[in-house]
């Protein structure tokens, strides 16, 4: 976390599906992230990850009817004033379901799409295309079919789409659900170089608890449209009490540090240890 | 006692491209087995849980489910004894109603009014589906769909169930859930195949592990020895849960398989020990 | 009805209609609509039939076109039996023969000939069109003779989405054979068809979401990924067509000569034996096709 302006900033975000006399899907909503985070949204189903990703690039209040409260501020564009084809230079999204975010006939035209209505140029589009299938592992497969590619693959080509219109922030709703293991590390694996080598900010909203502590900087756990938890991997799994009610898990070490604090209250001192690494320094020497 | 499935020297050969899924397979599975089925997409553990079912049929080798030969019959015929839950539970719904489409199996299956009437509450109590009773099955949120396809497989009865990826794509509280009710068919009586990527559903509810890759079975073996596997594990990409790897780390005795946990409740048991 | 996969797409191959950009070819298929449309003549229909049907064969596409044209032609064999005892021309109609309640007429016979000629020949040149250009540039070059953007998104989506919805309408059949489902005549299949729907509405749900945050539908300067380059005999085959279409377009509605709805004279026995033949015809298919339907 640094101390510069925050590229995204939630103001007092309330978001309602239908009326304002239904359950709000978003509550007041407080949130600033900056540049370079790595953000992990944690939460049940239901619990308003995909509203609150779908406010970061204006698809809502722009495009999804509801009622709409506060501000959302990208890159010091209000979402509420922006259209949507301005937020998409700066923020790309990638959803939960591989094939349902795919309609062209070559892997080309797929990445085409959002620079093509951007308006890029034969030039860029033909020098950005086989860079970003650089980036994601997807080397050569220009011409094949979107829909012959396997479902981790096809998750990487929505990476690469979005890629190519050069944003700054990356959204990502659960990303690997629908993937198998190996889809899920290459996602994973991508991901995190963006982050890591292009600065790119990253919101992925995830079940994958394990991975988020070892990859994410900040955890933002969410609860039936509010924010409960908001901070390092270590500082929110400490708040055991509140996870376990949430009816969220963490890390299994983290589980593990707690069981063996509650048998012998003191013996392990906070904050426990969220990842496997951090877990095997720690306890090494004691089995 | 005659295993309730029963497969011999199984190959399987799709006709266009002539691809080899499955390649010599043989394993037996007796009743009420927990068994969970793991592999990479294209290892051929689709194909060969598809020949439980009767959707596939052996190119050479054999399948017997209870003891009968499956090649000459229909799926339907199976469907008495075999249940298979979608993993894409929109493939299986599509009456007016939740009741409605519980109500489907058993009344195919030629089962009288009043019992499938039965179990259709039974179901609706097992799976705590009360409140959706009277809704469109497509107007519910897709965790409860899921649940909503397992329970229209569960009011057939059917002596084997099999679930694919019962727990992808949920969220821990349903997922807790569905580990329960797995446990539930199996102490009901039933057999259970598990076709999952979940470590932990592997780890702590299954209690034998088939290991598919390339078209073989490569390991047939319960999670401790599979997970300790180094081998295997890394040949078919998949990593263990990770307080099973905190486990393989931080063990003493790397041949002692009783350092190898499952959960977090046996790792606290070792440590304390 | 999974296995039914609809025989319409590019069939590889290097000949000099594979080649050729598909905005001539698109431009002379239109030439050949308007043509077909301005004139009931025979001879004229038939010319542009066999014109496309040299194509076919020039182009190596035989195999493919004769799929596509093993449906479409016993289909327009309906024209040649309605037509003939019910002809859409301006009365007065000469009576040839009467057959059984019916009256087969002279401009009917005339009209389903031309008519089923018309269709051959639009569908051929469409064919040739569709089976030697990639889909895409045929897209491009749409969009190029103003063919709105969404519109053309459209339909191509609606090409990816066949085969998927084929695919997952087979699954469910399955689901549904493994739920014990008896029957696989319409009734079982219709209900089955509702997870497919739903399923596409899902999905094209999802998919205008994720399009939208790509920009999608915004009204600013579109560019084109895919170019298509006009060569010199391109150009040339485009200015043929122009020529060609407008130069036959006008000769045929000016010269009423042109007109052999009188001029041609059926022999009853003729006239019988087309109708018969061409109402047995239709016939035979529709079985073949209920039956393959109805097996898959």
């Amino acid at each position: 976390m640094s101390d510069k302006k925050p590229v995204i900033e939630f103001k007092e975000v309330s978001f309602w599906y239908g009326s304002k006399n239904d359950k709000p899907a978003l509550k007041n909503i407080n949130l600033k992230i900056h540049e370079g985070d790595y953000v992990a949204l944690l939460g049940l189903n239901g619990a308003g990850k995909t509203t609150l990703q779908l406010c970061i690039n204006g698809v809502i209040p722009n495009s999804i009817m509801g009622e709409f409260e506060g501000e959302v501020i990208v890159y010091g564009n209000d979402t509420y004033d922006t259209p949507v084809r301005e937020m998409a230079k700066n923020v790309g999204v990638v959803f939960d379901n591989p094939e349902f975010q795919l309609s062209q006939m070559s892997v080309a035209e797929e990445i085409a799409l959002g620079m093509e209505n951007l308006g890029f140029s034969y030039l860029e589009m033909t020098e950005t295309i086989p860079e970003v299938l650089e980036i994601v592992g997807l080397e050569g497969l220009e011409e094949r079919s979107p829909f012959g590619l396997s479902g981790g693959q096809q998750q990487r080509l929505s990476i690469a789409a979005a890629l190519a219109m050069r944003p700054k922030i990356l959204v990502m709703d659960e990303p690997t659900s629908n993937v198998d293991p190996i889809g899920k590390e290459e996602i994973f694996a991508v991901a995190e170089q963006l982050n890591r080598e292009k600065n790119m900010t990253v919101i992925m909203a995830e079940h994958e608890v394990e991975v988020m502590a070892a990859y994410a900087d900040i955890l933002v756990v969410m609860h039936e449209g509010e924010i409960l938890l908001n901070g390092t991997p270590e500082e929110v799994f400490s708040n055991i009490d509140l996870i376990k009610k949430l009816g969220l898990r963490m890390p299994q070490v983290t589980e593990y540090a707690h069981q063996l604090n509650q048998l012998n209250p003191g013996s392990i001192k906070k904050p426990y240890p969220v990842t496997l690494e951090s877990a095997v320094e720690r306890f090494k020497d004691t089995l | 006692m005659e295993p309730i499935i029963k497969v011999e020297n199984l190959w399987h050969i799709y006709p266009t491209g002539n691809v080899t899924a499955l390649r010599d397979i043989s394993l037996d599975i007796n009743r009420g087995e927990l068994v969970g089925v793991i592999g990479q997409n294209g290892s051929g553990k689709t194909t060969l849980v598809k020949q439980f079912v009767g959707l596939l049929k052996p190119t050479r080798g054999k399948v017997f489910i209870d003891g009968e030969d499956t090649a000459p019959l229909k799926v339907q015929e199976l469907a008495a004894k075999v249940g298979y839950v979608y993993q894409n539970p929109n493939h299986q719904l599509f009456a007016r109603t939740v009741q409605a489409e519980l109500e489907f199996g058993p009344t195919n299956l030629g089962v009288p009014e009043d019992e499938v009437a039965e179990r259709v509450e039974q179901a609706i109590e097992f799976f705590g589906l009360q409140d959706l009773r009277d809704l469109h099955p497509y107007r519910i949120g897709f965790p409860l769909r899921k649940l909503v396809g397992m329970a229209s497989i569960y009011t057939m009865k059917p002596d084997i169930f099999i679930l694919d990826e019962p727990t992808t794509g949920q969220d821990n509280v349903t997922t807790r859930k569905v580990y329960r009710l797995i446990g539930k068919l199996r102490d009901e009586g039933a057999t259970v195949l598990c076709v999952a990527h979940d470590m932990i559903l592997l780890a702590e509810v299954v209690e034998r592990m088939l290991v598919m890759r390339d078209s073989e079975l490569i390991m047939d073996g319960t999670p401790r020895q599979v997970f300790s596997n180094d081998e295997i594990m890394a040949s078919t990409h998949l990593t263990p849960p990770q307080i099973t790897s905190f486990s393989l780390r931080i063990r003493k005795d790397k041949q002692n398989l009783g350092d190898v946990v499952l959960s977090v409740n046996e790792m606290v048991k070792l440590a304390t020990n | 009805m999974q296995g039914v996969v609809i025989p319409i797409s590019m069939v590889p191959g290097n000949s000099t209609i594979h080649r050729m950009n598909p905005l001539p070819k698109l431009l002379w298929t239109i030439g050949i609509l308007v043509i077909s449309f301005s004139t009931r003549n025979i001879a004229v229909l038939g010319g542009a039939f066999f014109v496309g049907l040299l194509l076919v064969f020039y182009s190596r596409i035989t195999k493919a076109y004769v799929k596509v044209a093993m449906i479409l032609f016993p289909i327009s064999l309906t024209l040649i039996t309605l037509q003939s005892i019910a002809p859409a021309f301006p009365r007065p109609w000469t009576e040839i023969v009467g057959f059984g309640p019916f009256t087969i007429y002279q401009e009917g016979i005339y009209s389903g000939i031309s008519l089923l000629l018309r269709i051959m020949a639009m569908t051929t040149w469409a064919m040739v069109t569709i089976m030697t250009s990639h889909p895409s540039d045929i897209f491009t070059s749409l969009k190029k003779i103003g063919m709105p953007y969404v519109l053309n998104f459209v339909f191509v989506m609606t090409l990816q989405l066949i085969p998927i919805l084929q695919n997952e309408f087979g699954t469910v059949l399955n689901a549904q054979k493994s739920r014990a489902m008896k029957g696989s005549g319409f009734g079982a299949i219709l209900p089955s068809m509702v997870p497919v729907f739903v399923g596409a509405i899902e999905r094209v749900q999802q998919l205008s979401i994720s399009l939208e945050s790509r920009a999608f539908g915004s009204s600013g300067q579109k560019t084109s990924f895919r170019q298509v380059r006009m060569a010199f005999s391109d150009y040339f085959a485009l200015l043929l067509g122009f020529i060609v279409t407008g130069a036959v377009t006008y000769w045929v509605i000016v010269d009423k000569s042109l007109d052999w709805s009188q001029s041609i004279v059926f022999s009853p026995a003729f006239a019988i034996t087309l109708v018969l033949g061409a109402t047995i015809g239709f016939f035979v298919f529709a079985l073949f096709a209920i039956r393959a339907a109805l097996k898959a």
